[in-house]
């Protein structure tokens, strides 16, 4: 095991330097000159040309390359023109909203897929399955973006009932003192009730529309394993001895179902990104999907890049986690055979 | 043994494989340890043993499926072992394999005729004419009718199927058929029709089989020669008379002793008065509830 | 394979000395038994009208091949047809209780206690995910009240009894850990771990390698004798059935063609179609290489249920008879006593009755 454990990490460390390689080329190929984006409209071709010197713009690939790197080793993920601050900065500040917002999309997707297919399959009539797999159709066709400006004309301009795209609390309340950044957590840590309620129903409608994609993604594949595993012949096997319809699929279906998610968390991290590049924006969450919206629109390279290598190497530590998990978790691979 | 077969058309000599097993390969298992035999041209060769004797990756070596570690495969006065890619290809053209699952060799989104003509396609048989001509002629042969030849393999049974996949070997003409458990996936009626068509398919076409097989009366009805596998190794090896009226080995013995209903004619002198009152009785209740219905 | 021995005697239980009362009440009456799969092409009708009765310590062997209703019959007395099969009609009585009907509160009570099922596959039939000693204790707790420590202690009392060496400690290991052969040992004591009445076992022994076979087949032997359960063997084996089994039923297109003892079935087979089986098979003492009788044809669809006998297309006096092509048979006695679904069987007191 300590071997496959081994050459996971060296393929996930060869990945995440693709990864740095392919982000860099891909932004500097791109058409639009971020040295004339930052000069304004009105800048001089002086100016612009001793722009694109200061920025390193002129040297060659191989050697701008050479300097991100050995910044980013240092610490230093570079200087957002945009914005005026380090990247470093706006990363420190905008992570945490992001993560609030994934995990709690996470949870919500995982247990509404779960619950969801699970009640599909284990009524073995027809209509509850089709309703799954018809609401799973919904949230696999419809653009995040596109839900979450219905989702706010509906439920906070019509009904009133979820607060506007006004960010993560309302405006006046102050924010909990820091300990994560993510202000549910730190003001339960604080015990500031009215504090934690607000950011809740601040971040539970855009983490609902967050979670669709993954949710229609999630609810497919559980029914999907589940469905297999009702054919296994142990499942026969152990109601032959006598065990009723809950406690066969409780112990001999679901772990089954269960353990088929955890490849599947890479793929449905990626749709996590995906999803709240455009739902932060939407919603005026400051985190770093809006940061990204922004800055692709700014041509600000540092930031798309700094955001483009964190998904890289997220996306590749999440997958790598999972494998272990998926080996530590089913004993045909953990003990080996005799 | 007679003339005719003075160069056997496949040598196996001193063929050896082991797999490498746990962290960094410090344990090797070894799977085929020395094999050796000749296969003469228009003879059947069974090559016994249980799951896990060697029987499999042996043939998987001669279909060049696998390499070995070392040893000789010699096909035609050519040692298959150093061809090069292209030099097997052309090879493999006379070296036909006939799996158990007829089910997973047959591609189910092609229809029959289609799936019997495509190694013609691979080997570069240009003529569609001559394709077809072909392709009826060896359904024909395995009792396909070129009508039924137009539907998908989903749509035969498994005897049928069986017929197909012989077909799609035969249609290039090989001159060694690898059969891979053939008939052990069939129900005993279907496996005589198949049995049989093997048989009359080789005494006609001249044809040579590796026989892989656990079934040792399917052996023993269709191989020339046995040689009896177990835990890689070769263990007992002759003509198919020898092999089973002259048993020398304990591990063959092992092997016939096991099959069921033989082990019984065995004490059936010993316990044939018991028999007779137990079977007495049972009809009786049998032919009670038979009367109800 | 067809011997010289002489024709049984007309078998009835009152002739020799009275009915035995260990064996009068059947432990398992089958009767009308009709079981259907509803799939995209139409109805499959895998059972047929099947009855028998099974006595304490019988060991009957159904025998058919694929698509003959075997395995859905099988299936059907547990109650356990997989979807879109079901239960259409007639009735199976465990220990003199109806189970046809029976909801899945009622059906999980009699299933592992009053009837064990050993399935085909052994390498299929235990959750991987779970060690041999979890699924041995929940299979024992489900009907008896007992605590895990005790239940743990059974189970390994069990594994040593069907032959798994150190059992306390190979509790703890996973299935995957176990070889086929063991793994269907453990798979047979966990079928007897309730001591049901009647063991059914599905080609038990299809998977398994030939020695292992016979091992297994042994322990199956051993088993019923020590503890005096019925066994319904399925199989396409005769030379299981010849081994393990004193009556035989033979299956084809889901109804019984013939029912009879195993020596009657041996010494003189009444249907052609059981003729025709036993000539297919290859005695490894004596094969020589050459044509082998073979049954021509393949099984019929049983999606339909044609009017005459199902063999009669394949059957070397029925194809040409025009009563069994329009004439469905109905079951009759011979003189060996053995039961008969057709018009021209052969009866061991003339060519053909």
């Amino acid at each position: 095991m300590t071997s496959t454990v081994l050459k996971r990490l060296g393929v996930a460390l060869a990945t995440i330097f693709g990864a740095s390689i392919f982000t860099f080329v891909l932004l500097r190929k791109v058409p639009g000159d971020p040295a004339r984006a930052i000069a304004g409209d009105t800048a001089t071709e002086e100016t612009i040309a001793a722009l694109r010197k200061s920025m390193g713009l002129d040297d060659n690939l191989f050697v701008q390359y050479g300097n991100y790197m050995g910044s980013l080793l240092r610490g230093d993920f570079g200087f957002s023109y945009s914005t005026g601050n380090s990247v470093g900065t706006l990363l420190g500040q905008r992570l945490p909203a992001t993560l609030e917002l994934g995990l709690l999309s996470v949870i919500i997707a995982i247990v509404a897929a779960v619950l969801a297919a699970s009640f599909a399959v284990y009524s073995r009539r027809r209509w509850p399955d089709q309703a799954v797999r018809f609401a799973s159709s919904l949230a696999m066709g419809s653009p995040p973006f596109w839900i979450a400006l219905l989702a706010l004309m509906v439920f906070s301009i019509q009904l009133g009932i979820f607060p506007g795209p006004e960010g993560r609390l309302s405006p006046g309340m102050l924010k909990p003192p820091n300990v994560t950044g993510m202000f549910t957590v730190d003001s339960l840590l604080a015990g500031r009730w009215g504090t934690f309620a607000n950011a809740a129903w601040h971040l539970l409608l855009p983490a609902t529309i967050v979670a669709l994609g993954p949710f229609a993604f999630l609810s497919r594949l559980y029914r999907n394993q589940l469905r297999g595993t009702l054919r296994e012949t142990f499942v026969a096997v152990s109601q032959s001895h006598g065990l009723r319809r809950f406690p066969v699929y409780n112990r001999h279906v679901a772990p089954h179902g269960l353990l088929s998610l955890l490849p599947a968390a890479s793929l449905l991290f990626a749709d996590l990104l995906a999803g709240s590049l455009l739902v932060e924006k939407v919603f005026g969450w400051p985190g770093i999907g809006s940061m990204t919206a922004d800055a692709i629109i700014q041509k600000d390279f540092a930031v798309v890049q700094a955001v483009l290598l964190l998904a890289a190497v997220l996306y590749v530590v999440v997958s790598l986690l999972a494998d272990i998990l998926m080996t530590a978790a089913d004993p045909r691979t953990r003990v080996g055979a005799r | 043994m007679n003339i005719a077969s003075a160069t056997p058309l496949l040598r196996v000599e001193k063929l050896n494989k082991s797999y490498a097993k746990g962290i960094g390969g410090r344990h090797r298992t070894r799977i085929l340890r020395d094999v050796s035999f000749e296969l003469h041209r228009g003879q059947t060769l069974g090559l016994v043993g249980e799951s896990g004797s060697g029987k499999s990756t042996t043939a998987a070596c001669v279909m060049g499926l696998t390499a070995a570690d070392s040893g000789l495969i010699e096909f035609d006065g050519v040692d298959l072992t150093t061809l090069s890619k292209a030099g097997m290809r052309r090879m493999r053209r006379r070296i036909q394999m006939v799996f158990q699952d007829p089910n997973g060799s047959l591609d189910p989104r092609f229809t029959v005729a289609d799936l019997v003509e495509e190694p013609l396609i691979v080997h570069g048989v240009t003529d569609s004419a001559e394709r077809s001509r072909r392709v009826s002629e060896v359904l024909d042969r395995v009792g396909i009718s070129v009508k039924q030849a137009q539907r998908y393999p989903f749509a035969f049974s498994g005897g049928q199927r069986q017929r197909i996949a012989i077909a799609r070997a035969l249609v290039l003409n090989p001159d060694l058929v690898v059969l891979d458990e053939p008939v052990s996936a069939l129900d005993v009626s279907i496996q005589a029709q198949v049995l049989n068509l093997l048989s009359e398919l080789q005494d006609e076409l001249g044809l040579t089989y590796l026989f892989i097989v656990h079934d040792l009366a399917v052996a023993r009805l269709m191989s020339h020669d046995i040689a009896v596998m177990n835990a890689g190794e070769i263990v007992e090896a002759g003509t198919s008379a020898d092999v089973f009226d002259n048993t020398t080995h304990p591990y063959t013995r092992a092997l016939l002793d096991a099959v069921p209903g033989a082990r019984r004619r065995a004490a059936q002198n010993r316990t044939v008065a018991q028999q007779r009152t137990t079977a007495a009785l049972a009809t009786a209740g049998t032919a009670d509830a038979m009367e109800g219905m | 394979m067809q011997s010289n021995a002489p024709s049984l005697p007309v078998p009835r239980l009152t002739v020799d000395g009275g009915p035995d009362p260990e064996r009068n009440d059947p432990v398992l009456s089958v009767r009308g038994l009709r079981t259907d799969f509803e799939t995209a092409v139409g109805t499959v009708h895998a059972v047929r009208d099947v009855s028998f009765d099974l006595r304490k310590g019988q060991r009957l062997a159904i025998v058919g091949e694929s698509g003959s209703g075997k395995s859905a019959m099988a299936m059907s007395l547990m109650g356990l047809v997989p979807p879109p099969g079901r239960v259409v009609g007639g009735s199976v009585r465990l220990n003199g209780k109806e189970i046809v009907g029976l909801d899945d509160a009622g059906i999980s009570k009699v299933r592992g206690k009053d009837i064990g099922l050993v399935f085909q596959d052994p390498m299929a039939a235990l959750d991987p995910l779970k060690t041999i000693g979890s699924q041995f204790v929940e299979t024992i707790r489900v009907h008896q009240d007992v605590s895990v420590k005790a239940a743990r202690k059974m189970a390994a009392d069990l594994l040593g009894e069907v032959g798994v060496n150190d059992a306390a400690r190979r509790l703890s290991d996973y299935p995957h850990q176990y070889s086929g052969g063991m793994r269907q040992r453990v798979l047979i004591a966990m079928a007897i771990a309730n001591d049901p009445s009647v063991v059914v076992a599905d080609e038990p022994t299809t998977a398994l390698d030939v020695t292992t076979q016979a091992q297994v087949l042994d322990l199956l032997a051993k088993i019923c004798d020590e503890r005096g359960n019925a066994l319904v063997m399925i199989t396409h084996n005769l030379g299981i059935v010849e081994e393990l089994c004193d009556s035989v039923n033979v299956m084809y297109a889901g109804r019984f063609v013939e029912c009879t003892s195993t020596g009657a079935l041996f010494a003189s087979p009444g249907h052609p179609y059981s003729k025709a089986l036993l000539d297919c098979v290859i005695d490894p003492a004596t094969a020589r290489r050459g044509a082998l009788p073979a049954i021509p044809g393949s099984p019929p669809d049983l999606s339909v249920d044609e009017p005459g006998c199902p063999f009669a297309p394949r059957c070397p006096i029925g194809r040409d008879q025009e009563r069994c092509a329009v004439e469905r048979p109905q079951p009759r006695t011979l003189s060996n006593g053995a039961v008969v679904r057709c018009h021209f069987a052969y009866d061991p007191q003339g060519e053909t009755a």
